[in-house]
């Protein structure tokens, strides 16, 4: 919610702190500030903009200016003014005629009829005088009442349509309280607010049509539906520029069902959205009034009709008996009596002390305020959050047992990657599966996954091609994580392997055969080895965990002690320290490999060698551009030695090119000629 | 690149950095008598909303972006893929008679656009103590306890009012590590709803709450910049850990 700096002052007669004293303070005590704008009105006054996220607890009362003031004297010393006008008496005898037929759904029906000229077309600008809430307009330094609200709603995001849609706006952003105004000649018969009727239709301000179903309501007339209550106003009633006759209307609604209604056509509006989060339906005359008084104020020869006041199951004061020993117990701080008792009254609640309860009459626009848990939040976050001190739970009384399923799962981790299986984590959202999403993220991330090969199988593909790169002679990964089918959730560990340099007898389903025949050693279990699968040379199979859990299960169950994981307590299971190693960036271009082999004498050894091939590239300046090698082959022959080096160049900035790296090799080979060596 | 490798074969295979953190925090949280507790990722809507005291039609549902799951005709529970781990406080409370303390770490989802900081799929890791005296205080003791062990004895950590529908005091938790407040995640006395939603009297016990996101623990700890570089398998990154 967008809030403006000029528009706080105005409920104060000290200067308020800046805006990004301000954020501070609400960041600490209130709520997060997303941002602060410095911005130019439209007036040429510069203001700032805070962009406040207020979340569903407080927006009972914070979704406005005056909730933002209130909050300002919260945590300052600052007492903000008065900001609900008295009722303009009436003038006038016209008077809506309001029907309720469903005092649950509407809670409370203001309306009231205005006559705002009675010359046609509108009338020239009125200046302000005395009287609320325009005087704080004055003190704000416009001279000019349609200018100012202009310039006010404009400064927090808003278009200004209409003197009188311009007001009824303001007053929604002034104190929170949604408002509608219908044009009063285009309102035929009473006011009826309904449910509507199965495929109703309303034309809406914009000018979409929407087919209404019987769980929605409507704000009526003998023609049918004029407004969705809560939501948005219809096309037919509109107040325009010749409108004569004005209906205000400043109700309460149920929140869910404007929630309900708004969710389903997707016609989220600030008023629904104050709806939804409820609001009190105490805050309705104040709305009615208020903008009764601006209308006074810019159509001073405007004629008022009596109020009408539908107000059945007026709102009760609500109590909360409150110890005020229970701060200390839930905040684990001690703040004296009187800090708390200060801080309530701020709040503007009623604290009568009976005994040790304090009874705690609570605000009505506080709707968050229901329990003594709230109220300690409130204690907490105005006296500060900061002067807690952190204090360990006392020791638990018995050793905490680690779920087998964890102890297993990890227990597996260490095997594998003691046998140099690396772990990944895969996503879970997938083309194919049993269990579909209602509003996928893309096409082909519709599904939950009902297996991990296939995305292991992809997996160790995508690894084998930066085998070199990595310096790997056979790709080994495994995951363990959620399947789903129709009836189940599994956790499942799968097995992923390639081999990429060529040796006879191996491939990736023997490394994974012998990984998964380690496995079952290692945890005492027998269990036949699962299915492997293959795709391109890569080999993936998985294993579900409940199978293996069984079986230690049961392993254990026998009272054997020849193997650790099958006692559940959390002691077993041996962690490495955490490393503090930071992760290098790797490069997002290609790579290039060349092999090199270098017959050497005897008593020349594989450094040696290589101390002359480095040399021979560092000066090619091209050090960066080595990011691996390895002795790959060493053989004797005839009093010789050949040592194999296999070569990754790659760039950090850029793709290389076959001729850079070639420039480096000439300048190797002319090194090791050099030293007399031989290139193979 | 000074001393040349021999062999192109990875001995000791890498633990995924997730994995790294999570027994860091699973190592502390023992020291301190918490167990680990698990629940499904396929959620149903009680467990992953309504108990935690977040009602249908509320505003409060609007906070996390939701993965619902198309239903069969033959269902009657509306499923989803959890949007936090908190629903295992439930299912734990459901099945164990406090006093409780369990740690969670696990796979959540949100539907939200991803970039370099936002993933359909992360990880949380859960913290709920039950106890008959539990306040505000302790949950900043072992918050320090952990981050500390994590990110070394210097850092502080901060509250700031927030709110979670399942936790009253709710808050957000900030640490400041290498001169800057970092946001962590959210944490919180356990909301009385919360228990008596489990049928427990609200009144007995009490309790603290947190969920953090690991993955953004994993990315400060090791200073990955993409949280989708830890979800594509790439062991270019992996096994650098």
């Amino acid at each position: 919610m967008k809030v403006s700096h000029k528009w706080l002052q105005t409920y104060f007669d000290a200067k308020i702190p800046d805006a990004d004293t301000l954020a501070d303070l609400f960041a600490m005590h209130s709520f997060e500030v997303e941002g602060v704008e410095d911005i130019k009105n439209t007036d040429g006054s510069a203001d700032s903009v805070l962009d406040i996220k207020v979340l569903p607890d407080r927006a009972h009362y914070a979704l406005s200016h005056k909730g933002i003031a209130d909050e300002i004297s919260f945590l300052t010393d600052m007492l903000p003014k008065k900001r609900y006008v008295e009722a303009l008496s009436a003038n006038a005898d016209h008077c809506p005629i309001v029907k309720l037929e469903n005092d649950k759904f509407c809670r409370r029906y203001i309306a009231r009829c205005i006559e705002i000229n009675s010359k046609a077309g509108l009338p020239p600008v009125a200046v302000p005088k005395a009287g609320l809430p325009a005087v704080a307009l004055a003190k704000a330094g416009s001279n000019n009442f349609s200018a100012y609200l202009k310039s006010a709603l404009e400064s927090i995001g808003q278009r200004s349509i209409n003197p009188i849609v311009d007001i009824t706006n303001y007053v929604m952003y002034d104190i929170g309280q949604p408002l509608h105004a219908f044009d009063a000649d285009k309102v035929k018969g009473p006011i009826t607010v309904r449910s509507a009727k199965e495929g109703e239709k309303i034309v809406l301000l914009d000018g979409r049509e929407i087919i209404l179903t019987s769980d929605d309501n409507v704000i009526a007339d003998e023609d049918g539906p004029l407004v969705i209550a809560g939501a948005k106003g219809g096309k037919r009633a509109e107040v325009s520029e010749s409108t004569k006759r004005i209906i205000i209307e400043s109700a309460n609604f149920d929140p869910t069902a404007v929630r309900r209604t708004s969710t389903k056509y997707d016609i989220r509006s600030d008023s629904s959205k104050r709806f939804e989060n409820e609001i009190t339906p105490e805050l309705a005359i104040h709305g009615m009034n208020n903008a009764c008084a601006l209308i006074k104020e810019r159509y001073p020869n405007a004629v008022f009709g009596p109020i009408v006041d539908e107000y059945q199951h007026k709102s009760k004061d609500v109590i909360v008996d409150f110890d005020p020993a229970y701060v200390k117990e839930r905040l684990g701080i001690e703040v004296p009596a009187d800090t708390i008792k200060n801080i309530l009254m701020k709040m503007n609640m009623g604290v009568v002390a009976k005994g040790n309860i304090w009874s705690l009459t609570i605000p009505h626009e506080r709707l968050d305020l229901r329990i003594r848990e709230d109220i300690v939040e409130e204690i907490g976050r105005v006296y500060g959050y900061e002067k807690i001190a952190g204090k360990l739970p006392a020791k638990a009384t018995t050793d905490p047992i680690t779920e087998l399923n964890f102890s297993v799962s990890e227990r597996l981790k260490n095997i594998l990657t003691g046998i140099g299986f690396s772990e990944v984590s895969l996503y879970s959202l997938v083309e194919k599966g049993d269990i579909e999403t209602l509003k996928p993220l893309a096409k082909d991330k519709a599904f939950i996954r009902k297996n991990l090969t296939e995305g292991i199988l992809s997996c160790v593909h995508k690894n084998v091609l930066n085998a070199d790169l990595l310096g790997l002679d056979s790709i080994k990964i495994f995951e363990i994580g959620r399947v789903f089918t129709h009836n189940q959730e599994n956790v499942v560990l799968s097995l992923g392997s390639a081999q990429v340099k060529k040796m006879k007898g191996v491939n990736g389903g023997v490394i994974i055969e012998n990984a998964i025949k380690e496995i079952f050693a290692r945890l005492n279990i027998g269990l036949s080895v699962p299915k492997i699968i293959s795709q391109n040379q890569s080999y993936a199979c998985e294993i579900d965990l409940s199978e293996i859990l069984s079986l230690v299960r049961s392993v254990s169950n026998t009272g054997s002690k020849s193997s650790s994981v099958t006692s559940t307590s959390a002691i077993d299971l041996e962690f490495k320290a955490l490393s503090d190693k930071r992760y290098t960036k790797y490069s997002q271009y290609p790579f290039i490999v060349r092999d090199i082999a270098v017959f050497v004498p005897e008593s020349i050894d594989s450094n040696g060698v290589w101390n002359t091939i480095e040399g021979a590239i560092k000066s090619a300046d091209a050090s960066d551009l080595l990011v691996r090698h390895l002795l790959f082959d060493t053989f004797k022959k005839e009093g010789k030695v050949s040592y194999a080096f296999r070569m990754v160049f790659q760039s950090m900035d850029r793709t290389l090119t076959d001729d850079e790296v070639s420039k480096v090799m000439n300048a190797i080979n002319v090194s090791i000629k050099k030293e007399g060596w031989e290139v193979r | 690149m000074s001393n040349t490798e021999m062999l192109g074969d990875k001995k000791i295979g890498s633990l995924h950095p997730i994995t790294q953190i999570v027994r860091e925090i699973y190592g502390t949280f023992r020291d301190l008598g918490f167990e680990i507790a698990d629940g499904p990722e396929l959620e149903d809507e009680f467990h992953n909303f309504d108990a935690l005291n977040v009602p249908h039609d509320h505003p409060a549902r609007d906070m996390q972006d939701t993965f619902w799951i198309k239903k069969d005709a033959n269902e009657s529970k509306q499923h989803v893929l959890r949007t936090h781990t908190s629903s295992v406080q439930i299912r734990y409370l459901e099945a164990h008679k406090p006093p409780v303390r369990i740690i969670v770490p696990g796979k959540v989802y949100r539907n939200e656009a991803t970039d370099a900081t936002h993933e359909a799929q992360f990880h949380q890791i859960e913290a709920l103590y039950v106890d008959k005296n539990v306040s505000l205080a302790h949950l900043k003791g072992v918050l320090e306890l952990m981050f500390r062990k994590i990110f070394g004895d210097d850092v502080e950590i901060r509250f700031r009012p927030s709110f979670f529908p399942f936790v009253e005091p709710g808050v957000e938790v900030d640490m400041r590590w290498k001169g800057r407040w970092l946001e962590m995640g959210g944490a919180g006395l356990v909301h009385p709803e919360v228990f008596k939603a489990v049928k427990l009297d609200p009144n007995e016990w009490q309790g603290f709450a947190f969920g953090f996101g690991i993955d953004r623990l994993v990315m400060l700890k090791f200073g990955i910049d993409d949280i989708r570089s830890l979800y594509n398998g790439d062991l270019r990154l992996i096994n650098q850990f």
